[in-house]
């Protein structure tokens, strides 16, 4: 039997039916239709579905939606800024060129804006070490560090959200 | 965020450039569009989660399909009874492969496969029926549901095993000898050659199975229409024709109501070159059941069906004159092929044609054979038929170098080829910055200066590599252009490029976009770009081979001629000169004689099009063909025409790493690169291409392998296990765009993206021996091999010191 | 990849959580992290009927880290949390070490430190230098509390000494001796999202002198079905004063004592051969850091 759970997403609150089981991937990307967060393999070892819960990084593929109640949840779609305009991480993957095949990319984004929040002004090792569990297979990580390194420039000067 | 902190170091804009008087003949080489570090077209889309991937689709009415998968590597199908699946509450239809029985193949000559199995399953994982349901879960259950019977069959995990036993046991029953093909070329005289070398060597190589490790899976969405018989697919593919040909084949429905769209695509490198058991089980299942079907493979499913890297077994023999002349070379291949045969032919044979390039081989020998094992097929893999022969080929060439006193750089320059080389089996290179590349990547990174001096347990190592643009032969036999390119010009969509070639992520529609403005006079952010649907777009054969911006770009330069044509003469008309003597740069067309004449681009195509309509042109590319032959002997050799190439693009890498002697742990460093890829048409995305490259590779080099069990079942679906390369495992990088223009190819361009990721496990190797002195011969070089062989090395030479007491 | 359908329950309060565990039994799991237990459930080698979530109760997290005071952390303690705390980092840097190196990111901010020792996986790295630092675990049902050294706590491969209604609540940490040092040490393929094949922590407790060994715990994992606490080690070197050759010997013995087996990430002699190194890098790294603190 299903329950009807609130869960407020990208600071808008959703309502959806769902059953204990359901992980928060698949009620993200079908039930509330945001398709940003990906899946790419299913056990939390590639960081596709990374989201960000109260602000800290964690696996959507394997969180319990019903688990997600009272948090605030922000998925690649609430990056947004005013207007439509890119978030400073985003503007950066953009700018340097860390953005091939973009499956990786939303949940390194995410990742990132996790470590610079805690850390605005990270050296090169710790943000390697903060995204190593998102992988990507296209870029080989050098341009992806490099944005990352970019956007913390625009976080010391402005004092990011 | 300042656009100018990030401006590219490859910014070519020249800003305020005088075009006064400039003829338009010596704008050749300067570039306004091309050689810009533009950010993707799709940049934008991506970074907002908003590009929609094939998984992210819904259509109306869609349901889901699942495969059942065989838990025996070889088995005779016995019996399938899916009557308790059809009745669980949801399921829509079940098939089997009896429904779909045409075989299909990239290769039509050996194509094997069907798009489920018929009568028999030759590896662990193989699929034998598929189900459509109301949603994913009750697919799954379905699949429980479904009871197949098998009779087991003693299973080949081996090739050497499988030609050993192929009277017992025949994985495929017109494959005699268990044997997918064969090849024997040969080039001059070996034998003869080898008599009269000063230094030969011979060694033994065998490269390991891994695979793409793509963060999409395979993913396909089919909606078939009753009512017209119209077939609409949606999938994660490099090749939409190559899957648009295999599903009219399969399905027996013509191709002209059949419609292939590529979504975005989480990455192929070349895993998504062919056609996927999902793709022809979605189209199978939705025409079924008259709606859309979505199948979307699980991890592990990927893993057990994707197509890796050949693993190759190879002895290869290398003579050098007294000078370090190469005057023979000897070659043996046997590639583990897998269950299917797929890209087999064609890989076969590019592992043959790898050994004329980058140096200079007068003499040539090859024996080769692909064969059969109940393993998941192994297919194109980043550098096909590439990355393990030049592997052994640029090892050995080390090994011959310290034999013969000199070093590795002195041996592969004085051996390396120029522009204009022809080989002996008549592949012909009209450009070559290879020497450039080595001497680069060597004075970058310090190489003579470390090299045998570094402390014990550090090493720095080198290696060359090239790869083909272009390819040169369609791999059905067929006249047609590899690839066309329509070009619409007009007020209301401004300009349009269609083609249907597949933009995999390695930035294809941004290069497109570039190289039309380019021609085209305009600014790339003026251009659409409509790719990747065969119904809208311009015949492509797919990207694989890094052929696309070769080809699209010869495509594009012959769309451009007649639509500048047409705007010209209407400029001409309207300023009162001769269309001959304008051009168009910049958004404006003028006269090079009288430079105030002149009138903004769009005005030009207003007036044209205000009378005739659209402004459409096309443009074709096919590369010519050579024959492959033997140039001493003029004999026809067979399978010599693969590994042609209109042109070719060339690396050069040197790998310093560290070995940490006591947990055998290899870490690479740093690696500096050198490559030559004619003019980079994007530079951010050629470095993007090549840090990738490199990664991929060090990842296969030293961390990556498929694992069987004794039955063939795979020990490590996951990325749990199967281990790639995270960011902590990330080197320093230095990649350098050597300069270069291929003065025969659309714009100098070449590839890149497949090139340099052949130097990077020979680099490393050899880094390695430097390091502590020893040789790998076997792949992946893993720390318990390396404290394995440090130990024994330390064992013999104690048992020397006791001897030599 | 769907789990089995279950009851959820998210409690507010230990007390409550208690009583679900007395009513339940077996048939539930606590579900702290998930990122152990949601993988079971997803290959369906787990089908719990009920799922009890702790993450609502604030009893079980925090770190409670005074001068002089050792240090209490709740079971529900994000092991992020532990690899940034600060104090964590001065008063226990292999904990704070070990607890980083976790995975990933993400991991490390779902799961729990309590989880890492509940799984009972040979390879979970918190145990180990939790077992060095002499760790106690305190184990609660409704009809009291026991506490327990760690090292008696985890049994073997997914086996705990934990009775039906029983959870973990805390980790008490003794404060370290003066002139004491701890360190962690691991080897995997890779340097991340990695099943270590071997990981080890060192405790050593130097004298007053600052240079004979009053106490040393050297304490393995991955290479036995529990943390394994070295007997030789100890009795090689209580009352020495160390050296390179003494090291080594005490390497060897550790060795010894190891019992690997072959699997897919590594072979058996290959553990081997690194509990030696990892057990000289680590006694030397310790004892270097007992004699330097003051």
């Amino acid at each position: 039997m299903k329950q009807l759970i609130e869960l407020t997403i990208n600071n808008r609150i959703y309502e959806v039916a769902v059953d204990a089981r359901d992980l928060l991937l698949d009620v993200v990307r079908k039930k509330v239709g945001l398709t940003g967060t990906k899946k790419g393999c299913g056990d939390g070892d590639c960081g596709a579905c990374t989201v960000l819960i109260d602000g800290k990084p964690e696996l959507a593929c394997i969180k319990l939606a019903i688990a997600c109640q009272g948090k605030k949840i922000t998925t690649i779609e609430g990056l947004a800024q005013e207007g439509g305009a890119l978030h400073p991480i985003q503007q950066a993957f953009v700018d340097q060129g860390a953005v091939q095949c973009g499956f990786c990319t939303p949940g390194m984004i995410l990742s990132s804006k996790a470590l610079l929040d805690r850390k605005p002004n990270p050296t090169q090792h710790y943000i390697k070490h903060e995204l190593s569990g998102n992988i990507c297979r296209c870029t080989g990580y050098k341009k992806i560090i490099e944005a990352v390194e970019a956007a913390a420039k625009v976080w010391s000067i402005k004092g990011v959200q | 965020m300042e656009k100018d902190d990030l401006k590219s170091k490859w910014n070519l804009t020249p800003e305020g450039w005088n075009l006064e008087g400039v003829p338009a003949y010596q704008d050749e080489k300067k570039y306004t569009q091309v050689g810009r570090s533009v950010p993707r077209v799709d940049g934008a889309i991506k970074v907002k989660g908003e590009a929609i991937y094939t998984g992210d689709m819904t259509l109306p009415g869609m349901v889901y399909g699942k495969i059942k998968r065989s838990t025996y590597a070889h088995a005779i199908i016995k019996k399938i009874d899916y009557s308790k699946a059809l009745e669980l509450p949801g399921v829509l239809a079940v098939i089997t492969g009896e429904e779909a029985p045409n075989r299909w193949g990239i290769v039509p000559q050996a194509a094997n496969e069907t798009a489920l199995a018929v009568g028999k399953v030759r590896f662990y994982g193989e699929g034998v029926a598929a189900v459509a349901a109301l949603d994913e879960e009750t697919a799954e259950a379905a699949l429980e549901l479904i009871e197949v019977e098998y009779e087991p069959l003693p299973v080949l995990l081996d090739p050497f095993e499988s030609m050993e036993r192929a009277k017992e046991v025949l994985i495929h029953e017109d494959s005699s000898g268990n044997i997918m093909n064969k090849g024997d070329q040969v080039y001059g005289d070996v034998d003869k050659a080898f008599a009269q070398c000063e230094y030969v060597l011979e060694r033994e190589f065998h490269t390991n199975y891994p695979q793409h490790g793509f963060l999409e899976p395979h993913t396909a969405l089919a909606s078939y229409d009753p009512q017209s018989g119209h077939l609409h697919l949606w999938a994660s593919t490099q090749v939409p024709h190559y899957l648009h040909r295999q599903m009219s084949i399969v399905l027996e429905i013509p191709m002209n109501k059949i419609r292939v769209t590529l979504p975005a695509i989480g990455g192929g490198f070349g895993g998504k070159g062919e056609a996927a058991p999902s793709e022809f089980v979605a189209c199978l299942l939705s025409r079924k059941v008259g709606r859309p079907v979505k199948v979307t493979y699980e991890r592990n499913e990927v893993f057990v069906t994707n197509k890796g890297r050949h693993p190759c077994h190879m002895k290869l023999k290398i003579g050098l004159d007294k000078d370090g002349y190469i005057q023979a070379v000897d070659f043996d291949n046997t590639l583990d092929k897998g269950a299917y045969s797929g890209w087999g032919v064609v890989v076969l044979f590019y592992t043959a044609s790898m050994i004329h390039l980058p140096y200079k081989v007068p003499n040539a020998r090859f024996r080769g054979r692909s064969v059969y094992t109940n393993k998941p097929s192994t297919g194109a893999m980043r550098g096909l038929g590439g990355v393990q022969p030049r592997w052994a080929m640029e090892c050995l060439m080390d090994e011959l170098a310290e034999m013969m006193g000199i070093s590795s750089y002195e041996l592969k320059m004085k051996n390396a080829i120029e522009s204009g080389h022809t080989c002996i089996n008549n592949m012909f290179v009209p450009h070559s910055e290879f020497k450039k590349c080595l001497e680069t990547a060597v004075d970058k990174s310090g190489y003579q200066d470390k090299h045998g001096k570094l402390p014990f347990g550090k090493g720095i190592g080198m290696a060359g590599g090239y790869y083909i643009t272009g390819t040169a032969y369609t791999l059905y036999q067929n006249y047609k252009p590899h690839t066309s390119v329509m070009i619409r010009v007009d007020t209301e969509a401004g300009v349009t490029l269609f083609c249907a070639a597949a933009d995999i992520g390695q930035g294809s529609n941004t290069v497109m976009a570039q190289m039309a403005a380019e021609e085209l006079g305009i600014h790339f952010e003026d251009v659409h770009v409509q790719a990747g649907d065969t119904e809208i777009g311009a015949f492509d054969l797919g990207s694989f081979a890094s052929r696309l911006t070769y080809a699209s770009g010869a495509a594009i330069k012959m769309a451009c001629v007649e639509i500048n044509q047409k705007i010209k003469e209407t400029a001409a008309g309207l300023l009162g000169c001769r269309a001959d003597q304008m051009v168009i740069k910049n958004r404006e067309i003028y006269s090079i004689y009288e430079t105030k004449k002149r009138i903004p681009w769009e005005k030009a195509v207003e007036a044209y099009t205000s009378i005739n309509g659209s402004l459409v042109s096309m443009g074709n590319f096919s590369p010519p063909r050579r024959k492959g032959i033997d140039l001493i002997t003029g004999n026809r050799v067979q399978g010599a025409n693969i590994g042609h190439s209109p042109t070719f693009g060339f690396s050069a890498q040197v790998h310093e790493v560290e070995v940490d002697v006591e947990t055998g742990r290899i870490y690479v460093k740093k690696v500096t690169e050198a490559g030559d890829c004619g003019t980079p048409v994007n530079p951010m995305s050629v470095e993007g291409q090549v840090e990738g490259s490199i990664m991929f590779n060090i990842g296969a080099c030293l961390y990556e392998d498929q694992k069987l069990d004794v039955s063939g079942k795979h020990l490590n679906p996951n990325f749990h296990d199967y281990k790639m390369p995270t960011t902590m495992e990330m080197p320093e990088m230095d990649t350098n765009i050597v300069e270069s223009y291929d003065p025969t190819a659309p714009f100098g361009v070449k590839e890149t993206g497949e090139g340099a990721v052949q130097p990077t496990f020979p680099a490393i190797t050899n880094a390695i021996y430097d390091a502590i002195g020893i040789r790998f011969y076997n792949l992946p070089i893993t720390p318990d091999m390396v404290l394995k062989a440090l130990k024994d090395k330390a064992k013999e030479a104690a048992g020397c010191d006791e001897v030599c007491e | 990849m769907f789990l089995n359908h279950f009851e959820y329950f998210a409690p507010k309060t230990q007390v409550e959580t208690l009583e679900l565990l007395a009513s339940l039994g077996s048939k539930a799991k606590i579900l702290a992290g998930g990122t152990d237990l949601l993988i079971v459930m997803k290959a369906k080698a787990v089908r719990p009927d009920y799922l009890i979530d702790i993450n609502g109760v604030e009893e079980f997290k925090g770190i409670f880290c005074e001068q002089g005071k050792g240090a209490v952390i709740g079971t529900n303690t994000k092991l992020a949390e532990i690899q940034f705390s600060e104090a964590i980092q001065a008063k226990y840097p292999s904990l704070a070490y070990a607890a980083g190196e976790v995975g990933s990111s993400q991991v490390r901010h779902m799961a729990s430190l309590g989880g890492n020792s509940c799984n009972a996986s040979p390879a979970a790295e918190t145990p180990i230098p939790l077992v060095a630092l002499g760790a106690k675990v305190v184990l609660c049902s409704i009809s009291g509390e026991r506490e327990l050294p760690l090292e008696e706590f985890i049994l073997g491969v997914r086996k705990l000494d934990l009775a039906e209604g029983e959870m973990l609540t805390k980790f008490i940490l003794p404060e370290p001796a003066q002139k004491s040092a701890s360190r962690y040490a691991y080897m995997g393929r890779r340097d991340a999202m990695e099943i270590d094949c071997v990981n080890m922590a060192v405790t050593i407790e130097l004298a007053k002198d600052g240079e004979t060994v009053k106490d040393v715990k050297l304490v393995m994992g991955s290479v036995y079905p529990r943390p394994l606490v070295s007997k030789e080690v100890p009795a090689l070197l209580l009352g020495q004063k160390l050296s390179d050759q003494l090291i080594e010997k005490a390497a060897e013995a550790a060795q010894g004592e190891a019992k690997p087996i072959d699997d897919i990430r590594a072979s058996a002699e290959y553990r081997r051969e690194i509990v030696k190194v990892l057990a000289r890098r680590l006694l030397k790294e310790a004892y270097t850091a007992a004699k330097g603190v003051n």
